[in-house]
């Protein structure tokens, strides 16, 4: 009897648990990772409308062309900031990476047996130069293309590629909106801002228990698209960011901006912008005697961050879109080669960019050469969604954009430590709920 | 093993677990099937909005303002002579029809298509808009790379190093009296062709986030800039004054209200008739009669699609080309033409006060990517990514 009770309660439990894992696969996600408790207006009333919940279709004709028989070459564009641009550094980073992918490939034999070849251009940062140089691939006809890393001109050729229906991976720019355009043409590899911004929230206000933070950032699109969902979500906690200070790229005295900052009385300071003015800023932070904790944008993980704040550099927290010291044999592979032909460690932008060309050749391999076709290769949920590179898995939202998890990055004895990105968990927020009205009515 | 199936306690066992998998189960169908507003693309009938009416729309069997079905469609590609099917837009000059495609200007006279391309003095064979100077006749052609006049038989070609052009991809030109008005990559151009000046407008001078404009239109002293994640510039051409238009709710992922602007920053096009002002974008179209907004969707209006590549307004009917199919509206009627994915044949969607009704057309449109439309008393062309069509107006 009692042996049978203990079989009814085993297969009880045993079954129960199989049921709970249902239970957990079938959790709906918010667009873009997004927590219950961030969604726009939730907590006052429902939008009329939620877009990209599901990815757009391509109705347009251009499946049905044939490939030419005559090619000696197989072409794909790379526009990235490499000359008269801040961000050269990074977009030569870019620009190898792509090489390195392009040059496995066509030692592979490339495609069936006719090699691929990178038309490089340049990303002028003028506006508006972006979609020019697009109009140029189209006439190169190149067969997809990869970049560019400036949002501003991230869209602007986008539009073009729209227009010219060019497919596109964008391995580079980490603005929130770039996907948003609704394009069907373009993925996104890199982790956007969105995500950093989430995991930065919940670092400084939640984990940290910070509620005082000022806000000190580039005076460009980069920082003011990457500082919005930072500011929304930090106010949606209750704790706006009693300061915003700005900066312009190439400026080296903040001192102005730094005497607002000290007078707001923080007690925790944000930067966001480029590597370089970001360590200067902490320099002067320092300078001044303020002791807050520093965070930082991902684009500080980088050797000119330390290299210039050096031992000022120790606790500062960021976040980064993958793992660079991760225990992974395809990556350990990826950074020997890339030392070896290049002489130099990949970054961040390196080892997106070689994984975005891998994803372009995979989608030209298994298509062939017809444009709508490779595109949908690129947007296909069940092929490329899950592709596996050297930063880590490729998931999609319904825009396309890598919404993977991401990492912390501290500075620990004069280098970045990494971690995974503590994941938002409900009973963790400090959510500063209204007193229940006079009816008894709290929100909702 | 037996045994213990066929024991009692197995059996109480297996109910209860069933029990608790219905219920379980029924919790997660609830979530999937009833909770579609965060998780779900739209909002179900019943799950109905607080929509007001919008005043000001014509009534269902206004007369005055119905919008009119064509059929009788030709199509023309490659093989009748167009230098490309994938056609960016069309354009009616009295008996003159131009049809940029990408891979030159076409013009149909007489029944007869004759291309023209860079070796006649096109600034690019990306032909992507095209409009006719009503006081000169002189045609203004935008490219992928660079403005082209044509006049007197001659091409005159403005780009950024020649001229005051903002940028040489030009989106969309359009004539208004004396002056000339594009769409570029790099910001919204003005040209009178009087004096032979150029305005730059961007983020620099105007209501703008950044300079990336993607369609113009003009009407009654007013210029309507599309401005893609900006919303509408709208520029008085006598105070020189800007307002902009843009989504109250400021989120891309959603529109709060359907009713409270214009559906999205990100638009494609503008079109001004009758005093209305209409504006696609690739999440919808906005109407406005200068007081109310009204906003449409595929879900809950005879829209093709959400994600719309142009409109074309004349006289109370907009011609919006999505990318699977072409609608017309008054702003309460609908027709919207598709064709069938395996024929040459389709079928006009009228939709007048809520009651549909299919007429097929035997041909139909040449293909449902629309993303050129013109109309002209009983004719309308449509520039689609498989060849151009004309329609005549048919009774129905």
């Amino acid at each position: 009897m009692k042996l049978q009770i203990r079989y009814t309660v085993v297969q009880f439990v045993i079954i129960l648990v199989s049921l709970t894992g249902i239970n957990a696969q079938e959790k709906a996600q918010n667009y873009g990772n997004i927590p219950n408790e961030l969604v726009a207006y939730d907590k006052y009333m429902k939008a009329y409308k939620y877009h990209f919940i599901e990815p757009i279709e391509f109705y347009g004709a251009g499946r049905e062309k044939k490939a030419p028989t005559d090619l000696k070459e197989v072409r794909i564009g790379f526009l990235g900031p490499l000359e008269g641009s801040i961000l050269m550094n990074l977009g030569n980073q870019m620009l190898q990476g792509s090489i390195l992918a392009i040059e496995e490939a066509n030692a592979r034999g490339g495609y069936k047996g006719i090699p691929y070849k990178l038309m490089v251009h340049n990303d002028f940062g003028l506006w508006g130069a972006a979609a020019n140089e697009i109009v140029k691939m189209d006439d190169e006809k190149v067969w997809a293309w990869l970049g560019t890393i400036d949002d501003i001109n991230s869209h602007v050729a986008i539009r073009a590629t729209l227009k010219m229906e060019i497919p596109n991976v964008n391995t580079g720019d980490p603005d929130p909106t770039f996907t948003e355009t609704n394009i069907p043409w373009v993925v996104r590899t890199i982790p956007d801002d969105r995500q950093s911004s989430y995991a930065l929230v919940n670092r400084i206000f939640v984990k940290d228990g910070h509620k005082r933070v000022a806000m000190i950032r580039a005076n460009n699109r980069y920082g003011r698209v990457g500082t919005l969902h930072f500011n929304r979500t930090a106010t949606r906690l209750g704790f706006p960011v009693v300061i915003e200070e700005r900066f312009s790229d190439g400026e080296t005295d903040f001192t102005a901006q730094l005497e607002r900052v000290k007078k707001s009385n923080p007690d925790a300071i944000a930067m966001w912008g480029n590597a370089k003015e970001s360590a200067l800023i902490l320099k002067q932070i320092r300078a001044m005697g303020l002791k807050q904790p520093v965070y930082a944008s991902d684009r500080v993980v980088s050797k000119d961050f330390l290299n210039i704040a050096g031992s000022l550099a120790e606790g500062v927290v960021t976040t980064c879109q993958y793992n660079p010291e991760a225990d992974d044999p395809k990556l350990k592979k990826f950074k020997a080669n890339y030392i070896k032909r290049f002489d130099m460690e990949p970054d961040v932008f390196a080892a997106h960019a070689y994984d975005g060309m891998n994803l372009i050749i995979q989608s030209v391999q298994r298509a062939g050469l017809n444009r709508a076709l490779i595109r949908d290769v690129l947007t296909d949920m069940k092929i490329s969604n899950g592709y596996k590179g050297v930063t880590g898995e490729l998931v999609y939202d319904g825009t396309w954009n890598n919404i993977r998890p991401i990492f912390m990055a501290e500075v620990n004895n004069g280098k970045f430590e990494f971690y995974p990105a503590p994941k938002w968990e409900k009973e963790d927020i400090i959510y500063k709920k209204p007193a229940p009205r006079s009816t008894g009515e709290g929100y909702r | 093993m037996k045994k213990i199936i066929k024991s009692q306690y197995f059996k109480i066992t297996l109910l209860a677990v069933v029990i608790l998998g219905a219920v379980s189960m029924g919790f997660i169908l609830k979530d999937k099937y009833h909770d579609n507003t965060r998780h779900g693309a739209v909002r179900t009938s019943s799950d109905a909005f607080d929509r007001p009416e919008i005043p000001g729309l014509p009534a269902p069997d206004d007369l005055t303002k119905d919008v009119p079905v064509f059929g009788n469609w030709k199509n023309f590609t490659t093989k009748d002579g167009l230098p490309s099917d994938k056609c960016f837009c069309v354009r009616i000059d009295g008996d003159k029809v131009y049809v940029g495609t990408h891979d030159g200007l076409a013009v149909y006279e007489n029944g007869k298509w004759r291309t023209y391309t860079t070796k006649d003095g096109l600034s690019h064979n990306g032909v992507v808009s095209v409009d006719v100077n009503e006081i000169t006749g002189d045609v203004w052609i935008g490219t992928l790379g660079g403005l082209t006049k044509w006049s007197g038989g001659k091409f005159e070609v403005f780009n950024q190093f020649n001229s005051g052009m903002p940028n040489d991809l030009v989106y969309m030109v359009i004539c208004d009296g004396r002056d000339v008005w594009c769409a570029t990559g790099g910001g919204a151009g003005h040209y009178d062709t009087f004096t032979k000046e150029w305005e730059i407008f961007t983020e620099a001078n105007a209501p703008m986030h950044e300079p990336w404009t993607y369609g113009v239109s003009a009407g009654d002293g007013k210029v309507f800039i599309a401005a893609w994640g900006g919303g509408v510039i709208e520029y008085n051409t006598k105070t020189k004054k800007f307002r902009d238009y843009t989504d109250p709710d400021g989120f891309m992922e959603i529109d709060l209200q359907p009713d409270d602007g214009v559906v999205h920053d990100i638009t494609t096009a503008t079109s001004w008739a009758d005093g209305i002002l209409w504006v696609s974008t690739y999440f919808g179209m906005s109407r406005y009669d200068g007081k109310y907004w009204k906003g449409y969707f595929d879900h809950d209006s005879g829209l093709a699609s959400n994600f719309i590549n142009f409109l074309r307004a004349e006289g109370p009917v907009a011609y919006v080309c999505s990318d699977n199919g072409l609608s017309s509206t008054n702003g309460t009627n609908w027709v919207t033409y598709k064709k069938n994915d395996n024929d040459a044949n389709g079928v006009a969607i009228v939709t007048t006060g809520g009651v549909k009704k299919e007429i097929p057309l035997s041909p139909s449109i040449a293909h449902n990517f629309i993303i050129g439309v013109d109309a002209e008393d009983d004719v309308l062309w449509v520039a689609t990514s498989k060849g151009v069509s004309r329609g005549e107006k048919i009774k129905y």
